[in-house]
This record gives structure tokens, C-alpha cells and sequence, in this order.
């Protein structure tokens, strides 16, 4: 006699098919060989993107990433987009795995489309929604101990509200009016903060960008992961626009004048 | 009558035409059968009484067991298929135990009742590979009596999962008649020992034997003692004021 | 020689599921009422991640529950016992009342025995007989009733403080009197206050912005010198019941 009234009317075994979908959906019977039916589990990242930033501004959310992916120290992939629109209002911006990313593109892709399509109740998903069911998959996958390895940010504007947040393989979150992943948690965050808190309802758009790109040229200058090709999203009521690939404009002239590393004395 | 019937009556979960499950209707005709059972609430507590058809001399009064303890605060009376309330009240047990232990708290008596009736709607064919279920109506009512924060309660159930709250019950073959004399006797200011004798005395009315201590049996449940049975002592004692 | 120990035993780099994220709860109960506070501030390592990030939660009329430790746990922890607590509303037609929530709390957490959420639990709130209450937890579900309880990174700091100013640890009355067995509320916020204050001074992963619940029992006011602080109301189901204010405050930001 099973006590539990939450479990009567369910099948008693998981394998069973409830709802007669084979062989269509999720039947486990036809697994791959290639692993002896053993599941593997991310253990490391292997090509990875490095830092996303992220600040609220007077119009919206302003988010920009670089366009590397790294392969350990070597830079592998110098044209990759980290900054993923999401339906109308939502940009998703990703460091780490960049496999695990595609993936999560995929996953958040066919949701909005389903949310469309499936539903077609009026309700679309904005910032708050995606970062939330982001939330979800992320800390369910590091409960089954194969997370998805990256640290993401999400950022939007919906109904004349901002949101900007960060969901990461843990599945910890926050939020804050400037974020930055990976490297740039150190060395532009605290520029960022200087920059932008208390001042997030007056920054105009070419001043959120000015500061993002200062906060990129330190990474770029700083970061051994980092390119000096980068897109920068901006979420407004007016919608998503993330810009073509960008070079960051550097100089080099000053190590001329550097002196005192290494065996260098004069 | 019957053969018009028959079409709906193979299957425990088909609809007549008039929207009516002739199975459930039968379980609760099956009550009818079964012998009397009275509960009363009062102020100061709840009163089950029921009888014991002792059929031959030579069956042991005291094995007749219907009234049954589900908790320490809570307990029931049947009529009807007693063999079926055994499952009823197995599972009010269990209930009430995984509520102490993930609330350590005493579970309400509407909250046992909507579990108990929670199970009597679990019947008909099981699903493959699950548990085996009920494949019938269970045929007992019960009278659930208890004391909880919201003071003395006495609820009636019956096999459709219907679950009402009543101040004086009787169900089973001399429940016309009793309960009506109960609608005549009960008042709100009633003591419990007045209450025990109604009970004594409705039953006595419908009972075809002689009523003694051996023939019925009593129940009672107050805040200082809880639910209990009253031993042969206690019950002739009450007896004898009748 | 070369240390061949790593070809000869491979190691595997295990994931690590859990992190820490810093900050301080701590709650202290009345005679009347309860006061739990949490400060905002959420960290790993030498990072702040943010500066306002809850660990105090208003879960009913007569209780709030402060949650410390590995920030995604918590607030999926919490998560869960509010939907516990609405599933108990629709199932007995009452809210849960504070011990029911302590003994849930203790199965939720011993449910995760072998996986445990990385959380140290502080509840607080007004018991059935109307007195101030707090319980504490360890994460896989031991729990007490206490009159105060500080958990979390400065745990350490604040715990003897309370012993000595709430149990009166080390303090001797003077002569014909005695220690009072529970505070009035203005002195136990005056004890919060500082106590947060302290542990901003002295650990860098307590600061930003302190938030105090304070939970009242039924029929009680809050004294002049509390109302002065200018305590935000809580909305509570019943009119004539317990009810729930928060009082916030800066701490440091260094």
C-alpha cells in the first residue's frame, strides 16, 4: 500500500512510458556504443571565452565580451560571438566552456520557440524569466555533478524595468548594476563600480560605452586569455542591437619607456 | 431494473446515463447491512458506541473489533465490510505518523478524514507494473471522532469519499431510526456521560438482542485522556445508569 | 628524480559542487518577540559579488527564516520550504505554525543527508503560546530552540558576544538582583546593531547593508523607541495576529 498520496496515479518505474512516446522522446534504448552506455561528465572546460561585463545605464543594459576562444593558452577561435540574444528583451552573455555555451543557446532558443509556438498565450519571457529558468538548469546540473562550466550574465530590459544578473556552473546567482565574469570579476569590476554605481540612472549610452570599452582595454592589456576584437550589446525598450565585431584601439609606445623588470636595469 | 443496469454495471468506474456510479451506490447499500454504530460530539468530548452481533454463544465477544485507535488524540468506529476499514485505518495511521514526524505536531481530524477519503476513490483497474489497488468500492462507512485545536470533531465518511461533519451520527441497519432519536435528544450543553447513555440508548432501541457490556462496546475521546476504549468495567458502569 | 607519484597514481580533479559566499545571520528572541537580522552582503574569496543579496526571508505571519552558507543551497532551500509551506496551507486550511516549520526544516535537511545543502539555518518567530522563539540548524538538519543564535563567517565574533550580553555569560548581578530572563526589544536591537557593526570592522566578508526582522506577538505594539526607527510594516493574512516589520540599515562597505 503506498501511503503517499502525491505518488497514486504515477507509474511506480521511471522506464515505464507513461504517456506512450516512444520511440520519439527521451527513450533511453538506443544509447551511443562509443561509451559502453558510461555517461561522461565535464570535469574541465576545454575552450573557453574569458570575461563578459555588464553595467546598467540610463536607457537599458549595455553588455560586452570579446570575440576569443581560447584552447588552453592557444587563441583557437578569434571570431566567436559570447553575447546571445534571447527573444525581444534578453541578452545572454557567456565565459567559460564555449561547447557548454552552444548547448545553452540551443536549450534557451527552443524554449522561446516553444514558449511561442506551444503556448501563444500573450505571455513572452524577458530578462527575469530567462535568468530564472537559467538558474534552474544550472544548479540542477551541478546537483547531478556535471555542471555546465560557465559563468553567465543576463541582461534585459522588459516593461520599462532593467535587470541585469549572473548565474554560474554552481548555480549561485546575484545581481548588481555592474557585473563582470572570469578575470574580469578583478580587474574590471572595481572600475566598473567606480564608474557606474550611483550613476545608473544618468549615464547616457555613449558614456556606458566609453567605460566599457576602458574596462575591455585593461583587460586586453592585462588578461592573457583576452583579443582586441569585441561586440558590445545594448537592451533598450527598443529592443536588442549587438554590434558587428570591434577592434579595441591600443598603445604599446610606454614599455619603451618601462623600466626595471627582469634582468633590465637601464 | 436489473438488466437495464447491468450495461453500467461491469465496469467500477462507468457513469450510468444518469450520471450515477452504480458500484459506489451498491458499497453504500453494503452499509445498510452492517450493524449500528453511533458517535456524539459534546464540549467536553466525542462518544463512538457500537454493537456487536454475537451471533452464537459459542463466538468470543471480545475479538469483534470495531472501533479502532488511529492516533493518540483520534480514533473510529465502522459499520459496513469491517474487513475493508482495516485498510482505511491503516492508512489514517500512517498519516497521522509521517504528520508527527515531519511536523511534530498532532494532525487535525479533517486532515486524516481527507486522507481516508483520498483512498476510498483509489479503486478500479491498476495501471501496468504499478501497485495492485482496490478493484471495488470499499463497503464500510466509518465515524471518525478526535480532538484537535479546534476542540471535539465526529466525521462520517462513506465509500464515494463524500467526508461531512456531523454533532450526532448513526450509520448501518438501525441508522433510520436511531439517528432520528439522536436528532430528538442531542443538545449542545450535553455532558459526556449523558452523552455515553444516548449512545447506550439508541442502540439499545435498535438492537434485537438485550443489551449488556458484552454486546456493545464504547469509545471515547477526551482532551485529557485521549482516545480510549471503555473495558467491561467502565461500560457496565455505564450500563447500570442507563 | 622527478616526482613520477602523478603518473604512477592518477589523480582526478574532482568537481567541487559547493562554494561559500560569506556574510552573518543571527537572531535573538524576546519574551514577546523575535528579532532575526541578516546582513546583504554576498563574497568568494577576496570578491564581493554583490551588495545586496537577502539571507532573511518572511515566510509567514509568525515566522522568518535566515539561511547562511553556500548561497545557491540557501536559496533553493528556501525556495522549497515556502512551496512546503503553501502545500501545508492548502492541505490543512492553516499556516504551518513555528515548530511544525522547525521539525520540517529538520526532515528537508536530513532528506539531503548524502548531498547536504551547504546552509546554516537560523528560524525565528512567535510560538503558539505567544513567546518569542529562535531555532538553529546545522546543515544536515540538528536543530534546538535557543534564545539567540549567530551563524555564519563571523559566527565566531558574535556568539560570545550574545552569550555574555544575552546569556549574561561572565557577568555577575548585582548584589539582591538578578539577570532579567529576556530583554525589552529596543536594548535587543541596540545588541544587533552592534553586533553587526563589529563584525564589519573586524571581517572583510561582512558589510554593505544590514536587514532586521522583528516579529510581534499577537496583541503587542512596538515600543516608542523602536517606532521612532521607522520599521517597515510587513503585510500579514489576519489583521488582528502576529505581525512582521524589517528595519535596514548601512554597514561599511570596505
Amino acid at each position: 500500500m503506498d501511503h503517499f498520496p502525491t505518488n497514486w496515479g504515477r507509474p511506480k518505474y521511471d522506464g515505464f512510458d507513461t504517456n506512450a512516446t516512444y520511440p520519439f522522446h527521451d527513450h533511453g534504448h538506443n544509447q551511443s556504443a562509443a561509451f559502453a552506455g558510461a555517461t561522461q561528465h565535464t570535469q574541465q572546460p576545454i575552450v573557453t571565452g574569458t570575461s563578459v561585463l555588464a553595467i546598467k545605464y540610463k536607457d537599458g543594459i549595455m553588455m560586452a565580451a570579446d570575440n576569443l576562444a581560447s584552447y588552453g593558452s592557444l587563441a583557437r577561435f578569434k571570431g566567436v560571438q559570447r553575447l546571445h540574444p534571447i527573444g525581444d528583451y534578453t541578452v545572454v552573455g557567456a565565459s567559460g566552456d564555449m561547447s557548454d555555451f552552444q548547448y545553452l543557446q540551443h536549450v534557451l532558443d527552443g524554449l522561446v520557440i516553444s514558449e511561442e509556438i506551444n503556448a501563444q498565450d500573450g505571455h513572452t519571457l524577458g530578462p527575469a524569466e530567462i535568468h530564472e529558468y537559467l538558474s534552474q538548469v544550472m544548479y540542477s546540473r551541478r546537483s547531478k555533478m556535471n555542471p555546465l562550466w560557465n559563468s553567465l550574465l543576463v541582461g534585459g530590459v522588459k516593461d520599462g524595468q532593467r535587470f541585469l544578473a549572473y548565474v554560474d556552473l554552481l548555480g549561485v546567482t546575484y545581481f548588481a548594476s555592474t557585473l563582470a565574469t572570469g578575470y574580469g570579476a578583478y580587474i574590471a569590476q572595481p572600475l566598473l563600480r567606480k564608474a557606474v554605481e550611483g550613476r545608473e540612472n544618468t549615464l547616457t549610452e555613449p558614456e556606458a560605452r566609453g567605460i566599457l570599452e576602458e574596462a575591455l582595454r585593461v583587460l586586453f592589456y592585462r588578461d592573457a586569455r583576452s583579443i582586441n576584437q569585441y561586440q558590445i550589446a545594448t537592451i533598450t525598450a527598443n529592443g536588442v542591437d549587438i554590434s558587428g565585431s570591434l577592434k579595441l584601439e591600443t598603445a604599446w609606445g610606454f614599455a619603451e619607456g618601462i623600466r626595471g623588470y627582469g634582468s633590465q636595469t637601464q | 431494473m436489473f438488466l437495464t443496469r447491468s450495461e453500467y454495471d461491469r465496469g467500477v468506474n462507468t457513469f450510468s446515463p444518469e450520471g450515477r456510479l452504480f458500484q459506489v451506490e451498491y458499497a453504500i447499500e453494503a452499509i445498510k447491512l452492517g450493524s449500528t454504530t453511533v458517535g456524539i460530539r459534546t464540549q467536553h468530548g466525542v462518544v463512538l458506541g457500537v454493537e456487536k452481533r454475537v451471533q452464537s454463544p459459542l463466538l468470543e465477544a471480545s475479538s469483534i473489533e470495531k472501533i479502532m485507535e488511529i492516533d493518540t488524540h483520534l480514533g473510529c468506529a465502522m459499520s459496513g465490510l469491517t474487513a475493508d476499514a482495516r485498510t482505511m485505518v491503516d492508512h489514517a495511521r500512517v498519516t497521522a505518523q509521517n504528520h508527527v514526524f515531519t511536523y511534530d505536531e498532532r494532525i487535525k481530524i479533517e486532515s486524516v478524514t481527507q486522507a481516508v477519503c483520498d483512498l476510498a476513490l483509489r479503486f478500479g483497474e491498476s495501471v501496468h507494473d504499478e501497485d495492485a489497488m482496490m478493484s471495488r468500492p470499499f463497503g464500510v462507512a466509518l465515524l471518525i471522532a478526535g480532538i484537535d485545536e479546534l476542540g471535539p470533531q465526529l466525521y462520517h465518511t462513506d465509500p464515494s469519499g463524500t467526508f461531512v461533519r456531523y454533532d450526532a451520527k448513526a450509520i448501518g441497519s438501525g441508522s433510520e431510526a436511531a439517528q432520528s432519536e439522536l436528532q430528538d435528544k442531542w443538545h449542545s450543553q450535553m455532558t459526556l456521560r449523558e452523552a455515553q447513555v444516548l449512545v447506550l440508548r439508541v442502540l439499545k432501541q435498535v438492537m434485537e438482542e438485550k443489551l449488556d457490556q458484552h454486546n456493545v462496546q464504547l469509545a471515547e475521546v477526551t482532551t485529557d485522556q485521549g482516545f480510549h476504549i471503555l473495558d467491561e468495567i467502565a461500560l457496565k458502569e455505564v450500563i447500570d445508569t442507563m | 628524480m622527478p616526482d613520477m607519484s602523478a603518473i604512477v597514481n592518477p589523480q582526478q580533479r574532482q568537481f567541487n559542487p559547493y562554494a561559500e559566499n560569506g556574510g552573518t545571520i543571527l537572531a535573538i528572541a524576546g519574551a514577546d518577540f523575535t528579532v532575526i537580522a541578516g546582513d546583504t552582503r554576498q563574497s568568494e574569496g577576496y570578491s564581493i559579488q554583490t551588495r545586496y543579496a537577502p539571507k532573511v526571508f518572511h515566510l509567514t505571519d509568525r515566522a522568518v527564516l535566515a539561511v547562511n552558507g553556500f548561497a545557491a543551497d540557501g536559496n533553493m532551500f528556501v525556495k522549497k520550504v515556502k512551496q512546503r509551506l503553501e502545500w501545508y496551507r492548502h492541505a490543512h486550511a492553516k499556516d504551518m505554525p513555528l515548530r511544525a516549520i522547525a521539525r520540517l526544516i529538520q526532515t528537508m535537511l536530513y532528506a539531503q543527508r548524502f548531498f547536504p545543502y551547504y546552509v546554516y539555518n537560523i528560524l525565528g518567530g512567535i510560538e503558539e503560546d505567544g513567546t518569542g522563539a529562535v531555532y538553529s540548524f546545522d546543515p544536515v538538519g540538528s536543530y534546538e530552540r535557543e534564545a539567540c543564535r549567530a551563524a555564519g563567517a563571523a559566527q565566531s565574533l558574535v556568539q560570545p558576544f550574545l552569550d555574555n550580553q544575552i546569556y549574561f555569560k561572565n557577568q555577575t548581578p548585582a548584589q539582591g538582583s538578578s539577570h532579567p530572563a529576556h530583554l525589552p526589544l529596543p536594548d535587543v536591537l541596540s545588541i544587533v546593531i552592534d553586533s553587526f557593526t563589529s563584525a564589519t570592522e573586524r571581517h572583510i566578508e561582512v558589510g554593505d547593508g544590514l536587514e532586521m526582522y522583528i516579529v510581534l506577538a499577537k496583541g503587542r505594539t512596538l515600543p516608542d523607541a523602536v517606532t521612532t526607527l521607522r520599521p517597515q510594516e510587513l503585510p500579514s493574512s489576519a489583521g488582528d495576529g502576529e505581525r512582521v516589520f524589517v528595519l535596514k540599515r548601512d554597514l561599511k562597505k570596505d
